[in-house]
């Protein structure tokens, strides 16, 4: 076999020079940190413009090794019985600018990879592969090249082998590649057998792993086809054919009933779906009119298929206590053992972190710097931002242990502290100054009581009695909103008395089951009165949709592990021993509930998310649990329980971000540090307060506790009658219980603060005493920065600010340096 | 039913709005699910709501009946309109006298004279008020949407420049203020679709420029320092958080706003000097210029009210029938230009014109004949004093609602009330939430249209039962 050459094949050196010079480019950049994306601190993330430009580069570069190297090797697959055809000298160009493209697109890649908030683990992946397949690339080429220079036949077959395998992890790498950027499911979710394809998931069955029809069903299996099937009949067919409403004589909710069928006869006949009703109905196109569901959406065919195969399979169903189709968290709390750790971690969390990260493969991001951390921690414990004295003594302060005695000092900052999260409280208590039902009476402001019980730092089991079963000074949680005139039953102050304890503290939708049986949990409407006959004086009627029923229920728990309620006794009685039962240490659910809530407050996301749904999986059950026992334990103290999170270095590490927000509420969420959050409309007004002036004055205040609160030559927002600014910033109207602020900013909250009264006057009063007091440019430019965002301003910084200013500032520029600064995302996200 | 929004949708949903983010639109991410239903074509892209806040009486405006003038003595029970009938432009189809502009234009709508309210028990105009809004009776477990926040919600803005939800002419700082805010908001939709307020149309245009006292120049200074200060700052450190992507591109907007040629539209003073004359009849009537001025430069929703404030406008109490004079006049001729000029520049073939009101009004019946409610106006069976003459107690069994453009049939009347008292609905029937089906399907929006919250369907109109009525489309 003759070898020909090629004049367009650099030399034997050119090729060692290239490819040392992209492995070095390589290793250097994977081993520098410079790709440690997620705790990326300053310096990294300031890189040279060009640096991200050629970053930026990587989606687009990348397909040419793709291309190219697959195309080489499908040519080569072509030829393979020829190694010298024609085709050669263009295979050898392939080969050649597709490495060399593969050594420059990996480059860009690890450029990029410090850019975007990219999932660790995938990234790892694309990474490691990536390099793997140039090297792969490299010995390819450098094997081509013996052969063509001294025409080695023998090495042939090396080299292809080469390039195949180069192929196959270019392959692999471009698909992890396309993960990162598109998600996993990019691609099978579009697959009529993914589970996202259609709007019902049933279950985690999976029709498609029992290929072979003969093989028995396990009991294992039968249970799960069994729960699928109730989850797709509970989801498409229980409206018309459940106890609530009985179609056709139909009832799908039990066994018997199904069995029985309707009033055309039985729909499911055991092993011939072909036969059964049921099957022939779901089937039908949708305007077909026996097709089922006659109301909704047709059946997706997943949900057809695990249909089809329960009734073939002889329509199995399991006796006994049936598993519920809904998660149930547990009732009971649990103490799971702290886990060993290697390392050296004395806070309990970190253990339990510690412990989560090495089954996650995430490494310990680094702690944060100690302004930082001031800025964050003051925030999130008393709603302000450190003053610039106290920044500098903090960071002077040479103890070890300066951070936990910081945090102790900022929560015995008694009136700071309760100001701050009386916001939190008034939220999720709906209670405000002013709102509906107060003109007729029809509401009761808690705010002293609130203020006082949030100051002491009363202890919360205490506290939830006293809302529950309450004095003259915190009834107005239970007693609801009354708005004059007749009102839905589900909403009669008793009914949201039932609802908001559920939600508020035990993280309990009963919102559904007030006017039905619940289609998203096993709650019953009887369920739903008997807790809300608690707050009756005597049985409330059953109405189901507002339509009275006749039928009453006696008053009860919603757990009867939790103790009993005598029906018979006044109201003040049974709301005396619901709050008893309910705040027994036995009621897991509550402490799990108020310590799942404090910890999304300054950790940015529930350890179970959304906090009101407490059924849903958490992503550290034992982090949980383990915090609301020794919560319950140790006093019901939420002081502690800020105390122990926030000196943790759990807390303390570098804060996540993320580029789309749904990934956030994913059920599959995987924890690696604090989330960025937006500074609430409180936070905001108190940080403008206490670098520019005041934004609300003490005239504003609609609470005044009997003692000075705190020193601020400002008044602090949780305690103005709610306004434009404040709404516009996200606070909410507290008609309804509200657990969560939003978390984007949006078009009408920029224009309150781009040319709103309030807020531009607030600054010009400020530029002008900062005119007076800092004088000159570069003082005032020193002291913004330092004051609004705890930093000096960067020399680029500096020289637009000063090209603003001049030398002597008029006021209106420092009005708007002001403004450009407070606006920046660097000032509005706690990070 | 989807429990989060999963890749697929969102890409679709970004794709679209990517569009409206290139005209600098806010992200629009979201953490509701939603369940979107097949398209259906709509006839209007812009709603315009003329609220007639306070009970407007059908008897004494749009669908009059006998008239009793006033004379001492008089039986009260004997009155049914306070007003002479005067001919429209539809043969046989009279108005109460004082309405006649509107009675000219009346072939080019609908005239719905069948409207029934809800019956909420003790009357709260408020509540009334919540529930026409939103379609929803307060109190609810969550914070119902306005029609206008699930309009903007659902199609955008037209122009993005302009808000997609302009509320004009309602002070919070009044009797039941705290009422109206409780549904003047976009509720569990967020913060984001929510009403853009301008209690006062002739200082409107202060609401979309600079701060006052900023000149053009510093203001697009100010905003490049802004911008040069973000790329410069250690911003970096926050990646691409959508966080720090959703304040950035809401200031761009804002900016945007504030320094487009479309802000103009808030400006009533570049109208010219005779056609203002027509519209400024006082609050109103400037509300519904400027509503024409922001339909015309593209706006999606927009409600001009004459104002809610217990005891006033249209919240007859007492003298009913000296107040109805002076709150025709405010209407009558800023209603009947605003649509002629809606004609004219050819944008009422896609604008939705609707006049409404929470009840109706009438002499004797409070709430309904067969379900008469607590009474809160003392009426003499006999009047002496003309303070007594009118329509004072609150009527929930009929009403009337005008409708113009988007698609509506012209020349049409709908429905029919008795013509002795009590003069309640007695053909077609028409119900809040038809009332909303009908607006939202002339948008295109389908009736199945819901969020999750909490796990729960949240439909346009309760349990998604809104019917719309095809009978009112041409």
């Amino acid at each position: 076999m003759k070898i020909s050459t090629t004049k367009l094949f650099p030399g034997k050196k050119a090729i060692i020079v290239i490819s040392m010079i992209g492995i070095i480019c390589l290793l250097q950049l994977t081993f520098s940190g410079f790709v440690q994306s997620p705790s990326a601190t300053a310096n990294a993330s300031n890189s040279f413009w060009l640096w991200k430009f050629f970053g930026r580069l990587h989606p687009l570069a990348v397909h040419f090794p793709l291309a190219l190297l697959l195309f080489a090797a499908i040519l080569e697959l072509a030829t393979i019985k020829k190694f010298s055809s024609a085709l050669r000298p263009g295979i050898n160009l392939l080969v050649i600018t597709g490495v060399i493209a593969a050594i420059f697109s990996a480059v860009f890649g690890l450029l990029l990879s410090k850019e975007g908030d990219y999932g660790k683990d995938l990234l790892g992946l694309h990474q490691w592969i990536g390099i793997a397949t140039i090297l792969l690339g490299t010995i390819t080429w450098l094997l081509l090249n013996k052969i063509l220079v001294t025409k080695n036949e023998s090495l042939v077959k090396y080299y292809r082998g080469m390039l195949f395998f180069c192929a196959a992890g270019l392959s692999i790498t471009g698909h992890f590649g396309a993960s990162l950027t598109h998600g996993k499911d990019y691609l099978s979710a579009t697959l009529p057998w993914s589970a996202d394809y259609t709007g019902t998931k049933a279950g985690d069955f999976n029709v498609a792993s029992f290929k072979n029809d003969t093989t028995r069903l396990t009991k294992q299996q039968e249970a799960e086809l069994n729960v699928a099937v109730r989850a797709i009949l509970a989801h498409n067919c229980y409206k018309c054919h459940s106890a609530e409403k009985i179609k056709g004589d139909l009832r799908l909710d039990r066994k018997d009933m199904i069995f029985k069928g309707g009033e055309n006869g039985p729909v499911v006949i055991p092993g011939n779906a072909g036969e059964s009703e049921i099957f022939r109905r779901i089937t039908l196109p949708a305007n077909h009119k026996d097709a089922m569901p006659s109301k909704g959406k047709k059946l997706a065919d997943a949900d057809i298929a695990v249909i089809n195969f329960w009734i073939q399979k002889g329509a199995p169903w399991t006796e006994g206590v049936e598993k519920s189709i809904f998660r149930v968290a547990e009732l009971q709390p649990r103490n799971p053992i702290l886990p060993l750790t290697a390392e050296n971690l004395s806070n309990p969390i970190d253990k339990w972190t510690n412990q989560y990260f090495i089954k996650n493969k995430i490494a310990w991001p680094q702690v944060v710097d100690d302004r930082t951390f001031l800025r964050r921690v003051s925030l999130d414990l008393i709603g302000m931002l450190p003053k610039q004295e106290e920044v500098e003594t903090f960071t002077k302060d040479n103890r070890p242990d300066k951070r936990s005695l910081w945090i102790r000092q900022l929560l015995n900052r008694q009136d700071d502290y309760a100001t701050h999260w009386l916001s939190f409280w008034n939220d999720a208590l709906r209670n405000d100054y002013t709102g509906t039902g107060y003109i007729t009476e029809g509401r009761f402001n808690i705010t002293d009581w609130l203020y006082k019980s949030i100051r002491s730092n009363k202890p919360y089991d205490q506290f939830v009695k006293e809302l529950i079963s309450p004095t003259k000074a915190s009834k107005g949680f239970i007693e609801g909103i009354k708005w004059r005139g007749v009102v839905n039953a589900s909403q009669r102050t008793e009914m949201q008395a039932a609802q908001n304890i559920s939600q508020v503290f035990l993280g309990l939708n009963l919102k559904c089951t007030s006017c039905h049986n619940s289609f998203i949990s096993d709650w019953k409407l009887s369920d739903a009165y008997a807790f809300a006959n608690i707050f009756a004086d005597s049985s409330l009627e059953i109405n189901r949709c507002d339509k009275p029923t006749g039928k009453y229920t006696n008053a009860r728990m919603l757990w009867k592990e939790l103790g009993s309620i005598d029906s018979s006794s006044k109201k003040s009685t049974k709301m005396a021993q619901l709050a008893v039962n309910i705040t027994k240490p036995a009621n897991g659910r509550l402490y799990r509930t108020i310590v799942n809530r404090i910890w999304a407050q300054v950790m940015g996301r529930g350890i179970v998310e959304p906090v009101d749904a407490m059924d849903n999986e958490p992503w550290s059950q034992d982090l949980l649990d383990w915090m609301a026992f020794n919560f319950q334990q140790n006093k019901s103290d939420i002081k502690e329980l800020l105390y122990l999170i926030t000196t943790s270095s759990t807390y303390q590490m570098t804060s996540v971000g993320f580029k789309d927000p749904n990934k956030i509420i994913s059920q599959d969420y995987k924890f690696t540090g604090m989330l960025r959050k937006r500074m609430s409309a409180e936070q905001f007004a108190d940080a403008a307060g206490t670098i520019i002036g005041p934004l609300f004055y003490d005239s504003m205040v609609m609470y005044k506790p009997s003692h000075k609160i705190g020193d601020h030559p400002f008044a602090r927002a949780s305690l103005v009658v709610n306004n434009s600014f404040l709404t516009a910033l996200g606070r909410p109207n507290r008609e309804t219980v509200s657990t969560g602020r939003e978390s984007q900013a949006n078009l009408l909250q920029a224009l309150e603060l781009t040319n709103g009264e309030r807020f531009n006057s607030m600054i010009s009063k400020g530029a002008k005493k900062w005119q007076k007091k800092y004088v000159t440019s570069d003082r005032i430019i020193k002291e913004i920065y330092r004051q609004a965002l705890g930093r000096d301003a960067q020399p680029k910084e500096y020289l637009v600010a000063k090209k603003l200013l001049g030398d002597t500032p008029a006021t209106d520029s420092i009005q708007d340096l002001f403004w450009s600064v407070m606006l920046l995302p660097e000032f509005q996200i706690i990070y | 039913m989807h429990t989060s929004w999963n890749r697929r949708d969102f890409l679709r949903r970004s794709s679209a709005a990517t569009i409206a983010a290139l005209a600098a639109g806010a992200p629009i991410t979201s953490f509701l699910s939603s369940c979107a239903s097949k398209k259906i074509n709509s006839s209007a892209d812009t709603v315009i709501l003329l609220w007639m806040a306070g009970g407007m009486s059908h008897t004494d405006t749009f669908d009059p009946k006998k008239f009793t003038p006033f004379s001492k003595g008089m039986m009260a029970n004997d009155v049914l309109s306070t007003f002479k009938s005067a001919p429209t432009a539809l043969d046989g189809v009279y108005f109460s006298k004082g309405l006649d502009s509107i009675g000219k234009i009346m072939d080019k709508g609908t005239l719905i004279r069948s409207y029934v309210a809800a019956d909420m028990g003790h009357i709260l105009h408020s509540r009334h008020q919540y529930h026409w809004h939103t379609c929803y009776k307060p109190p609810q477990s969550v914070t119902a949407p306005h029609i206008g926040s699930w309009i903007a919600k659902e199609l955008g803005p037209v122009n993005p420049v302009i808000p997609a939800f302009v509320n004009i002419g309602q002070r919070f700082t009044l009797g039941e203020g705290e009422e109206l805010k409780a549904f003047h908001t976009a509720g569990f939709l967020g913060n984001e679709f929510g009403p853009f307020l301008i209690p006062d149309p002739s200082s409107g245009l202060e609401s979309v420029k600079p701060p006052i006292g900023m000149s053009i120049g510093r203001f697009e200074k100010r905003n490049q320092l802004y911008n040069e200060l973000m790329s410069n700052s250690a911003i970096g450190e926050f990646g691409s958080d959508y966080q720090k992507e959703s304040l950035r591109r809401s200031m761009e907007q804002a900016y945007i706003l504030l320094k487009s040629p479309e802000a103009a539209a808030f400006d009533l003073n570049n109208e010219p000097r005779e056609s203002y004359d027509v519209y400024n009849t006082g609050k109103f009537g400037l509300g519904c210029l400027m509503a024409r001025r922001l339909a015309e430069k593209g706006a999606r929703f927009i409600s001009v009210t004459t104002e809610y404030e217990p005891f006033k406008n249209w919240d007859t109490h007492d003298n009913g029938h000296t107040r109805l004079i002076d709150m025709k006049k405010q209407i009558d001729g800023p209603i009947a230009r605003l649509i002629k000029d809606l004609e004219r520049s050819g944008h009422l073939d896609r604008t939705l014109v609707i006049l409404a009101s929470e009840f109706s009004r009438d002499m004797m019946v409070e709430g309904r004949p067969e379900l008469k409610v607590q009474e809160q106006v003392n009426q003499p069976d006999i009047i002496q004093d003309i303070k007594n003459y009118g329509m004072h107690r609150h009527f929930t069994d009929g009403g009337s609602i005008l409708l113009f453009g988007g698609g509506i049939k012209k020349g049409n009347v709908y429905g029919k009330t008795a013509e002795e008292r009590p003069c309640k609905t007695i053909e077609k029937p028409i119900m809040i939430d038809q009332i909303h089906q009908t607006i939202y399907h002339a948008l295109g929006i389908a009736q199945d249209t819901h969020y999750l919250v909490e796990k729960r369907p949240f439909y346009t109109t309760p349990d998604g039962l809104g019917k719309c009525e095809l009978e009112l489309f041409a």
